[in-house]
């Protein structure tokens, strides 16, 4: 489950393991494919750094609950960090990690100490903070407009705008992942409904 | 599991140097029903379209997940959809500049660019002027069939003779039991579902098994029954029965596919031109196809100042070329076709084919879109998850405004599209907070909303109008459209009313209301633009006649949306094919009489 969201990973992993399969007895397939699966591989567009911390941000939005994984076993950074290294879009790719600065910026304000280096409390309040524009009073009749971003506050810091993008990139990629759609969401559709139509009649 | 896996007919060579009974131009609903109708009764038609054929089951991938597309549906890096505050602040052309390899319309952003980034035009190829309009253009064949909405409407005599009850515009030069018998046929040949409501403005259908509804659904039906409001299962042209004597088409099982993405069924349970209309007429042997031919100009013959064929420009090519037939037939759509007969001047039609009127481009006229509602059912909150997405689509609420009452604020009226239920993704997921309360939340609502929008009839107005852009050129070197439109008073007094009460709706329904939208659309979101050819009895202010020809030019037809007289509220594509099969019955007859 950890590489579903980056296909071209899985392509070479894949193209690996088939080489592999010609060369070896079928027995030791299954130990050379453990061993490939072991190893991470490196982000392509973030640095390691920013990918760790990017991990994090996104399991702390969809942590796993005792009811599903959460956004890192659901591979949303790996999703988003392939996204940027492909990414024809220079001004996304420096929001991106100019955001990522300024967490760690945000957390040695808060806590002086880099984000990675902190506690979960600390962690947590650095996130709180990157939030808080959520739940500055909004226009009821602008929340839900087609076509507009869901928050256009006047005044949003560097971390709260990149919280923003942040929140809205990892709640579509967890829940257009196999275990955001079949874990999470336990959807039952997409399926060939071979009889009656599921649902009520218009009576 | 029985599909249709039928392979398209091998397709006719084309013979330029024959003289075909008919071209029709365009290959969407009207171009199909055109080519459907003319060759089931032995005419030999050359059915031109602009765009490509598409190996469609492809492009559209119904059932895949999102999470085995490599980007979840978006289209490779270099493409963009245009969104709606572009559309706002900027004025068109769009692209022209744009930094992107591609630009889509704003279908785009519904998810699923790369379904459809074959289907849609790119804005940049294609650029338009003038005043903000959001048009959205398929060039394939089938043309919006690929990606169209499906809900399925028909007209009634509260359209057609509108103006008899408000005064305002012009009556249609038809009445309800002029169509209703093509309203049958295309519902026989095409399948639709629905479900029966006996409303005299919103006439049935000869329906097969209606889509179900979801329990919010049901409730908020139950309660617009004391209102003399009614909520009915969508009416999709879609058949969830099957069509017998069509082999390339399923029946629907209800996927739910078409509601993921911006449409389309890869099965083609949902009508879509090519399988519905275009395959069974090559069938015939009767049907010679050209894609990729944009045509450029209807052909006058000089003495007679009649239609004697088309000339198009090959679009990969670049090349151009003459094809002669009897009769011309233009279904490019609304605009197109506009376009088509203002670039089509000669001496003996200076102002464009067909044009004597001067009201080519005029009267142009579509549905204002917006103002709508969502709320939170609290009863569903915290439910088990069911299939509840597995349909073509959600609920109609049919026009309840100036049927017997008078509005004092404006003429005409609206209804509302709406769905609620549990899909693919979860709703509202823009809710503040994040952790693990964001993501219970986000699960135990998942299923508890119910939302509807509001599409109402634009007026249509001599001064809303498209013309030729003196300057600019599409790739091609065609001159292309300027437009001249806005909505007017009655538009946006209709769209305050369509806000009220969408909201009373819900609060009537003891639904909480937790958001509203209030602002109107940029024009030409709804995709249904109308008009600019219209129909009526009187040549000075009319194009056609009640069958679609020109009053100018007896062997040229107009068969598609640009030949309606008002908008009505009611979703276009079943009434222009009923119309073009009355009208291709007509030119037929004619034909046989020598009368063209």
């Amino acid at each position: 489950m950890t590489d579903m969201s980056s296909p071209e990973s899985l392509s070479r992993r894949e193209m690996i393991g088939a080489t592999a399969a010609a060369l070896v007895t079928p027995l030791l397939v299954p130990r050379v494919q453990a061993v490939l699966n072991a190893v991470p591989l490196p982000p392509k567009f973030l640095t390691v750094a920013e990918f760790t911390l990017l991990d994090e941000l996104t399991e702390m939005i969809i942590p796993t609950d005792n009811h599903s994984p959460g956004a890192r076993a659901a591979g949303v950074a790996r999703y988003i960090d392939n996204r940027l290294a492909e990414s024809l879009e220079p001004d996304w790719q420096a929001l991106w990690r100019s955001g990522l600065a300024s967490v760690d910026g945000l957390s040695r304000e808060l806590n002086g100490i880099a984000f990675m280096q902190s506690t979960p409390e600390q962690r947590l309040a650095v996130v709180t903070r990157m939030a808080a524009f959520e739940l500055r009073p909004a226009t009821p009749e602008t929340e839900v407009r087609p076509g507009k971003a869901a928050v256009e506050a006047p005044a949003m810091t560097p971390a709260e705008q990149f919280f923003a993008e942040l929140k809205r990139t990892t709640v579509y990629a967890y829940y257009t992942s196999k275990i955001g759609i079949h874990t999470d969401q336990n959807y039952k559709g997409n399926v060939y409904q071979l009889q009656e139509y599921a649902g009520y009649d218009a009576t | 599991m029985t599909l249709v896996k039928i392979a398209p007919p091998i397709p006719q060579d084309v013979d330029l140097q024959r003289t075909y009974d008919a071209i029709v131009v365009g290959s969407g609903a009207a171009g199909g029903m055109a080519a459907h109708v003319l060759t089931s009764k032995g005419l030999h038609v050359l059915l031109l379209e602009a765009g490509k054929k598409l190996p469609i089951e492809k492009e559209l991938r119904s059932m895949q997940w999102p999470y085995d597309h490599p980007r979840r549906g978006d289209a490779p890096p270099g493409s963009h959809s245009i969104s709606f505050n572009e559309y706002t602040i900027r004025k068109p052309p769009y692209a022209v500049n744009s930094a992107y390899k591609h630009v889509y319309s704003y279908v785009g952003t519904w998810g699923g660019t790369d379904y459809v980034k074959n289907i849609l035009v790119d804005e940049k190829n294609h650029p338009y002027t003038g005043t903000p309009y959001a048009w959205v253009r398929a060039r394939a064949l089938g043309g919006k069939t690929n990606i169209w909405g499906r809900l399925a409407l028909r007209l009634s005599d509260y359209d057609f003779k509108a103006k008899s009850r408000d005064g305002y515009g012009e009556d249609w030069p038809i009445e309800y039991k002029d169509i209703q018998p093509y309203y049958d046929r295309v519902d026989r040949y095409l399948g639709i579902s629905g479900h029966k409501e006996n409303l005299p403005h919103l006439p049935d259908s000869l329906f097969q098994r209606p889509v179900k509804l979801n329990k919010a659904e049901v409730m908020l039906r139950q309660k617009l029954k004391p209102m003399g409001r009614v909520l009915t299962p969508y009416r999709a042209g879609v058949t969830t029965d099957g069509v017998k004597h069509n082999k390339y088409r399923s029946k629907c099982f209800g996927r739910g596919a078409c509601n993921r993405r911006p449409g389309g069924c890869d099965i083609h349970a949902a009508f879509d031109s090519p399988t519905g209309l275009i395959y069974p007429a090559m069938d015939t042997g009767n049907l010679t196809l050209r894609t990729n031919s944009i045509a450029r100009e209807v052909l006058i013959d000089k003495n007679s100042g009649r239609a004697r064929g088309v000339a198009f420009v090959d679009s990969e090519t670049q090349k151009s070329y003459e094809v002669n037939a009897k009769v011309v037939v233009l279904a490019a759509s609304t605009l197109e076709s506009a376009r088509l007969m203002l670039l089509s001047k000669s001496d003996q039609h200076p102002n464009g084919i067909g044009n004597t009127s001067g009201h080519v481009g005029h009267n142009f006229c579509e549905h204002v879109m917006g103002p709508g509602v969502t709320g939170l059912v609290k009863e569903l909150v915290g439910k088990p998850h069911t299939i509840e997405d597995g349909r073509p689509g959600g609920f109609y609420v049919p026009r309840f405004r100036n049927l017997s009452d008078r509005q004092p604020g404006f003429i005409r009226g609206y209804g509302f599209e709406g769905s609620s239920g549990q899909s693919i993704f979860p709703s509202h997921t823009d809710r503040p907070g994040f952790g693990a309360q964001y993501k219970k939340d986000l699960r135990d609502h998942t299923g508890a909303f119910i939302s509807m929008g509001a599409f109402g009839e634009v007026l249509p107005r001599y001064e809303s109008y498209v013309d030729i852009d003196p300057e600019t050129k599409d790739k091609w070197g065609i001159p292309v459209l300027r437009f001249h439109y806005e909505f007017g008073d009655n538009e946006h007094k209709m769209a305050e009313d369509m806000f009220t009460s969408a909201r009373e709706m819900f609060e009537a329904a003891g639904i909480e209301v937790i958001g509203t939208d209030r602002e109107v659309l940029t024009p030409g979101w709804s995709i249904h633009e109308l008009g600019t050819a219209r129909m009526g009895s009187d040549p000075k202010t009319s194009v056609l006649n009640q069958f679609q020809q020109s009053h100018d030019v007896r062997n040229l037809f107009v068969v598609d949306g640009s030949s309606h007289v008002n908008a009505s509220c009611q979703n276009p594509t079943w009434t222009i094919m009923a119309l073009a099969w009355r009208s291709c019955d007509y030119l037929t007859d004619e034909f046989r009489k020598g009368s063209l």
